[in-house]
């Protein structure tokens, strides 16, 4: 498994992969069941919007951005177009509704992909059930290093922390960003200490706490990514007791 | 050899191997028939299961092993001479469901599913020997096929794939509503 890996490319700008996204229809899905629509009958307009702004946002992070979100955007686009178009006159009035409907493959594909995650979650579950039970170990066994992936985050999702940087970013739009002043030198580094640092004097620190005070979105982009960082090093989890509530940042009590 | 002698060459047997033992082999070497084994096995994990002991027998992966009892863990993990293996990331846990469920299947078909390239889970699961390949598909590109291993059923306490988790309509080697070589 990969590991989201901050390196240094061209002009000292940070690129970040990160696999963790689990795709273009998780995405759509989120945004599917965050507006509580049903999903036989999607606005199209709308959840393309919506799906075109978190593109944006992943942009502006110089995420890694795959194919897959680029064709989901463009199938939703196309989605749109045909919605908009008069359809052509049906002569035999049999059923064709369904069929007829441009949105129809996509829901399809969006329904199956639904069952996978719920698949998914109940097998996450007999694994964390079965890995309480430990069978005796005679001679080799998988290489343990092969599989940190597992991200330290309760109940909340990429998607969520990606949304509330988004809102953030938005925040500062019009706070002015002079030229000539002396550039402030932000590490990640420096970063991820400053959040542990923090999270020594308190054992839970608030996501806006984290960025208020930040006036520039270098200084905003790089705290995001140092966030970033310390989950995928099980530095810190975080958190969130209700849907749209305040991400908390804590430090991660797993074992190590 | 009487019936609590035969009780624990059985238990012997199943403790010395690290691997789940299945009845029939069990069988092999007592000279006992598998019912008779079956019912001897039985009682073992019955014992075990009642008498407060820290391990009990589980049938996995269509064989018998020894596992500590879940309600220890907290202790276990402190043991620093038990392997720990970090859980699998929810991306390679949908990978791995739509291989468990669909098999065999192949590379192109999972992605069309997920809506992602999946080399990177493909290659997390296989290292971890949790699936494999299970040939090549005839068409263009001879394309290889997945299925899940027996290592899958044991990291998953599951006798055998019938034991799968059911989600709605989701089930074992369903058709695909719809066309994955349309792309």
């Amino acid at each position: 498994m990969q590991k989201v890996e901050p390196t240094m490319g061209e002009h000292d700008q940070y690129q970040v992969n990160l696999p963790v996204f689990n795709g273009p229809l998780d995405l759509l899905l989120h945004l599917i069941e965050r507006a509580e629509i049903d999903i036989y009958n999607i606005p199209i307009v709308e959840v393309t919007d919506q799906f075109l702004a978190y593109l944006q946002t992943m942009e502006f992070l110089d995420l890694h951005m795959a194919a897959d979100f680029l064709l989901m955007a463009a199938t939703l686009m196309q989605i749109k177009a045909r919605m908009l178009l008069p359809r052509p006159v049906v002569e035999t009035e049999v059923e064709a509704d369904e069929e007829d409907d441009p949105r129809f493959e996509l829901v399809e594909r969006l329904l199956e992909y639904k069952k996978v995650k719920e698949v998914a979650n109940k097998l996450q579950d007999r694994e964390q059930e079965f890995s309480k039970s430990f069978p005796r170990v005679g001679g080799a066994f998988p290489d343990l290093e092969v599989a940190a992936a597992a991200e330290p985050v309760n109940r909340v999702t990429l998607w969520d922390l990606v949304q509330a940087f988004s809102a953030l970013l938005e925040s500062l739009i019009p706070r002015v960003e002079l030229d000539g002043m002396p550039e402030e030198q932000y590490s990640i580094q420096d970063k991820m200490d400053e959040i542990i640092d923090g999270l020594a004097q308190a054992p839970k620190v608030k996501f806006s706490t984290l960025f208020a005070g930040l006036s520039s979105r270098k200084a905003v982009v790089t705290s995001f990514l140092a966030l970033l960082e310390l989950i995928r090093m099980h530095k810190v989890v975080v958190e969130q007791d209700r849907t749209f509530g305040e991400i908390v940042i804590a430090r991660w009590e797993g074992k190590t | 050899m009487n019936w609590s002698q035969a009780k624990a060459v059985l238990e012997a047997l199943v403790f010395a191997s690290s691997e789940p033992v299945s009845v029939k082999e069990l069988g092999m070497i007592v000279e006992l028939n598998e019912e008779t084994v079956g019912r001897l096995l039985d009682e073992l994990v019955h014992e075990y299961n009642d008498r407060g002991r820290g391990i009990q027998i589980t049938e996995v992966a269509g064989g018998y092993q020894f596992v500590t009892k879940p309600e220890h863990a907290e202790y276990l993990e402190k043991l620093k001479k038990v392997p720990r293996q970090a859980p699998l990331s929810q991306a390679a846990l949908e990978t791995l469901a739509i291989i468990a469920y669909r098999q065999p299947i192949t590379r192109a078909e999972i992605e069309t599913i997920r809506g992602v390239r999946v080399d990177s889970s493909i290659s997390t699961l296989l290292e971890r020997g949790l699936i494999e390949e299970i040939g090549r598909k005839e068409g263009p590109g001879r394309p290889i096929l997945y299925g899940s291993t027996k290592g899958f059923l044991k990291y998953f306490g599951l006798k055998d794939l019938d034991e799968l988790p059911i989600v709605d309509d989701w089930i074992l080697n369903q058709q695909l509503p719809i066309d994955l070589t349309a792309d």
